[in-house]
């Protein structure tokens, strides 16, 4: 019992991040309409960026992951200038393309700076936690799930209470017609990238503790993160939370008894199970995608 | 004025179709009939179900209720590639037409459902293609040019090209006139004419009065999905609940003649 | 147009010298970059069916790749069948598995399609990582014997080329054959125009299958060439990230035409061999290269080359309405 209890932990903790990258992707595809095949990158340049201000800079981590959310949040622009708005108005594919062009310099670039060799950051709790029913989890899950939850209603109430999450759901609706109301769209798609890039990063800071941050991750990370936002409901929020919960739930629990070489695997027979039996996921949405 | 052609077997058949999209019902219990070699005109206000009429005989929406045939072919369950191999052929209100093939190309589509459909006379396509490309006005066309160096009116009796050439049984065309001048409209005419003069059955949807009263046969009107009336231009034109209609009450509906 | 064909003839035929006299000048190392290249170039041909031809993006490529080398390398080393056999069954096989699985797949709009690709590969991959009896697992297979037929082994990197250089032609000459057909137009109809395509005749789902079909063959040549040619057979070549690849080379050369895959895969090649003293850089130049030609010229190479010619000889506009 206890050991089910622990697998499902870690699997809401990892699912919760994979919630938090699923989240972006959903976020820059309301915007723009087009899925973002770099948001694995968010996770892991986020996750380089911790590092530098935690181990190499030796800055706390709670302050390093303010920090490096706020550096995502510039590195969320800069994409979004460098790869997304020059080709706002060309077709879907070049777009795509595009954003592979940008990963690939996202996973070479953070090869050059911080080199090939696995690394680690500090943890925001250390010590393990007791639980009121008497188990024992890992620090580190606990405070995972705390930040994310903090996270994900920061962003509710971002969008849905405050002006500027108005105007940026507006533009992601409809940005003619938001330009046409006076909104200025690209200061509007501006903010989703950033914002999408900063939650994104911040799971980054907080997976590293427990994977080791390489600059390979991304790739999995965006595949996984595909398949939380399919599963849970394309273009949904919700859906792209639930979706990654599901996926780190799978993940966890299929390594533990089927095995951990499948794990990938695993979750992309129930993606495709999930496309072949309700392909509009659990909680589907309708969305505008680009033709 | 074109005479009635009075055919023993329709051609197309709609019986009490309905549709709806959540609490708007777009074709409410809709029927009629189209006979070869006449022109059908599909007329009403903007909004009233013309266009999904077409998608539904077509098949791109599937009817909720009531029952289409072709000939005495129930095609109300069949999808949308097979009814065109029946025969079931339309115009789009903005050309679909394929932006990144030549206008050779596009033609050739057309030609590849009459194989596909194997008619007889469908390899032998090149001169009916020119005499489609004469009647509509665009025998001067460079066949290798791409379809965007056309004006929007050529773009839409391109389409009607492509459609004449896999020998349609039935010929839905969405408001072909829209968009173009008056000269252009004759060649509009021209394949309507050319269509009728085969036996196909044309269903005519527009807003141009002039050209509905003038080349249909029978008329119906549609509001809000349902049809008010059906008849000849004349008694259409004259009936009262018709000009409410588009009117929203008072007045004459002045067809230019 | 008479220009068009003669065009493609032209261009078929310098490229045909070209490649013909390129081993006078190489040592095997340099030919075993172009024949890879080569296989790799099928690889590409098969994204310009799929995507440049009927408009679905598919991520799965390289793992059909994987298919068809492991399925020739147990052919001929498992159950003792000769090359050509394997390399027959081998293409019919992969095209078989690609045009089933398209049923299931294309049922999904484009999109989902796309997503599936993914799952696809990522699967295929696991399976050729960890399904030993067949794959080898991780160690993958090795020993797979030179390609031979009539008797006659292909035992150097030079009669290797010339082999797969025939077949590359043909698979060129396929696609010009392809593009002209109706089942070629159906696929342009759907890249172009689904609605359109569905209202007259086009069998969405049948096509696009079809498509994924012809896309696993070409890709099932590449891998029975490969594994022939390389010997041996490990997960690590069949990869998402070579699916990328494929996808960038192609944007690259141009997806209008199966010259543009010859561009794109010959560049990216040979690139890497020239550049060495860059190696380091290499994917970080690739991924801002990319970037910068899809805001410059998003139809590749071809493109930009079509878009020069067309300023160059401004044609005559048709009809009397010259917007």
């Amino acid at each position: 019992m206890g050991q089910i209890m622990q697998l499902f932990v870690s699997g809401l903790s990892t699912g919760v991040v994979y919630g938090l990258i699923a989240m972006g992707m959903v976020l820059i595809f309301r915007a723009v309409g087009v899925m973002n095949f770099a948001q694995g990158e968010f996770l892991m340049f986020g996750g380089y960026l911790c590092y530098t201000f935690n181990q190499l800079l030796g800055w706390n981590i709670m302050i390093s992951l303010i920090l490096a959310s706020v550096g995502m949040g510039v590195v969320g622009v800069l994409f979004m200038r460098a790869a997304y708005w020059p080709l706002r108005k060309a077709q879907a594919r070049a777009i795509i393309v595009s954003a592979m062009g940008a990963s690939m310099v996202f996973k070479e670039g953070s090869r050059l700076i911080w080199g090939s060799i696995p690394v680690k950051v500090d943890r925001v709790l250390e010590a393990p936690v007791k639980l009121a029913g008497g188990g024992i989890i890992q620090g580190q899950y606990l405070a995972i799930m705390i930040v994310a939850a903090i996270l994900m209603l920061f962003v509710y109430l971002l969008l849905e209470k405050t002006f500027v999450g108005h105007v940026m759901q507006a533009t992601a609706q409809d940005q003619y017609m938001a330009s046409m109301v006076g909104v200025p769209v690209i200061f509007s798609i501006a903010m989703t990238f950033a914002l999408s890039a900063m939650i994104t990063g911040i799971g980054g800071g907080l997976l590293a503790p427990l994977f080791f941050l390489n600059n390979t991750m991304g790739a999995t990370a965006g595949a996984k993160a595909f398949a939380a936002i399919v599963i849970g409901g394309f273009g949904s929020v919700q859906g792209a939370v639930l979706g990654g919960l599901i996926v780190g739930l799978v993940e966890v629990f299929g390594g533990a008894y089927i095995s951990t070489t499948y794990q990938l695997v695993l979750i992309y027979i129930v993606l495709i199970i999930v496309l072949m039996v309700r392909p509009q996921g659990i909680f589907s949405s309708k969305i505008q995608e680009k033709a | 004025m074109k005479h009635y052609i009075n055919e023993k077997e329709p051609v197309l058949t709609l019986h009490n179709v309905v549709k709806r999209f959540g609490g708007v019902t777009a074709a409410d219990h809709v029927s009629f009939e189209l006979y070869g070699g006449e022109v059908f005109g599909l007329i009403g206000p903007n909004g009233s179900g013309k266009t999904t009429l077409i998608n539904l005989i077509t098949g791109i929406y599937s009817a909720d209720e009531g029952n289409i045939m072709l000939g005495g072919k129930k095609v109300t369950k069949l999808s949308t590639h097979t009814r065109s191999k029946l025969g079931i052929i339309r115009s789009f209100q903005h050309p679909r037409l394929l932006g990144r093939c030549d206008i050779e190309t596009n033609i050739l589509v057309g030609v590849d459902l009459a194989v596909r459909r194997r008619l007889p006379q469908a390899r032998d396509y090149q001169e009916r293609m020119n005499i489609l490309l004469e009647t509509a006005g665009l025998s001067g066309v460079n066949l290798k040019d791409s379809t965007e160096r056309l004006s929007y009116g050529q773009q839409k009796m391109l389409e009607i090209v492509r459609a004449m050439l896999s020998y349609p049984k039935v010929l839905l065309l969405d408001e072909p006139a829209a968009g173009l001048n008056r000269s252009e409209m004759n060649y509009i005419r021209a394949l309507i004419s050319m269509a009728t003069n085969e036996g196909i059955a044309v269903l005519l949807i527009e807003h141009a009065m002039d050209l509905v009263m003038e080349v249909c046969n029978r008329i119906t009107v549609l509001n809000f999905g349902k049809q008010i009336t059906t008849g000849l231009p004349s008694e259409v034109q004259e009936n009262t609940a018709v000009i409410e209609a588009y009117l929203g009450g008072g007045g004459q509906l002045a067809a230019n003649q | 147009m008479k220009n068009k064909k003669k065009s493609s003839i032209i261009v078929l035929l310098t490229a045909l010298a070209v490649f013909a006299l390129a081993p006078l000048g190489m040592g095997n190392y340099m030919l075993r970059v172009l024949n890879v290249a080569l296989i790799t170039y099928l690889c590409v041909l098969s994204v310009y069916v799929l995507l440049g031809m009927c408009g679905q993006n598919s991520f799965a490529q390289a793992g059909l790749w994987g298919v068809g080398a492991y399925m020739a390398a147990n052919l001929v080393l498992r159950a003792g069948f000769p090359p050509v056999i394997a390399l027959f069954a081998a293409t019919a096989g992969t095209a078989l598995f690609a045009f089933v699985l398209g049923f299931a797949f294309f049922r999904l709009r484009q999109y989902y399609f796309t997503f599936a690709s993914v799952g696809l590969m990522t699967i295929l991959n696991g399976l050729f990582m960890n399904w030993e009896p067949v794959t080898g697992g991780a160690l993958g297979m090795q020993n797979i014997p030179k390609f031979s037929v009539f008797g006659i082994m292909l035992e150097s990197e030079k009669a290797n080329f010339y082999f797969i250089l025939i077949i590359c032609v043909l698979t060129f000459v396929v696609m010009r054959i392809l593009f002209y057909s109706s089942i070629g137009r159906s696929f342009m109809a759907i890249r172009d125009n689904e609605i359109a395509a569905n209202c007259m005749g086009v069998n969405s789902l049948l096509t696009k299958s079809i498509a994924f079909g012809i896309s696993g063959a070409l890709c099932g040549i590449a891998g029975a060439l490969y594994a022939f040619l390389s010997g041996y057979l490990s997960y690590q070549t069949f990869t998402y990230q070579q699916s990328t690849m494929y996808l960038i080379m192609i944007m690259l050369g141009g997806t209008i035409s199966p010259v543009g895959a010859i561009i794109g895969t010959m560049i990216i090649s040979l690139l890497q061999e020239f550049v060495r003293p860059l190696a380091n850089y290499m994917q970080l130049i690739y991924g801002a290269g990319i970037m910068i030609l899809m805001v410059v010229q998003p139809e590749g190479i071809l493109g930009g080359g079509k878009a020069l010619y067309e300023t160059l000889h401004k044609r005559k506009r048709t009809g009397p309405d010259a917007a």
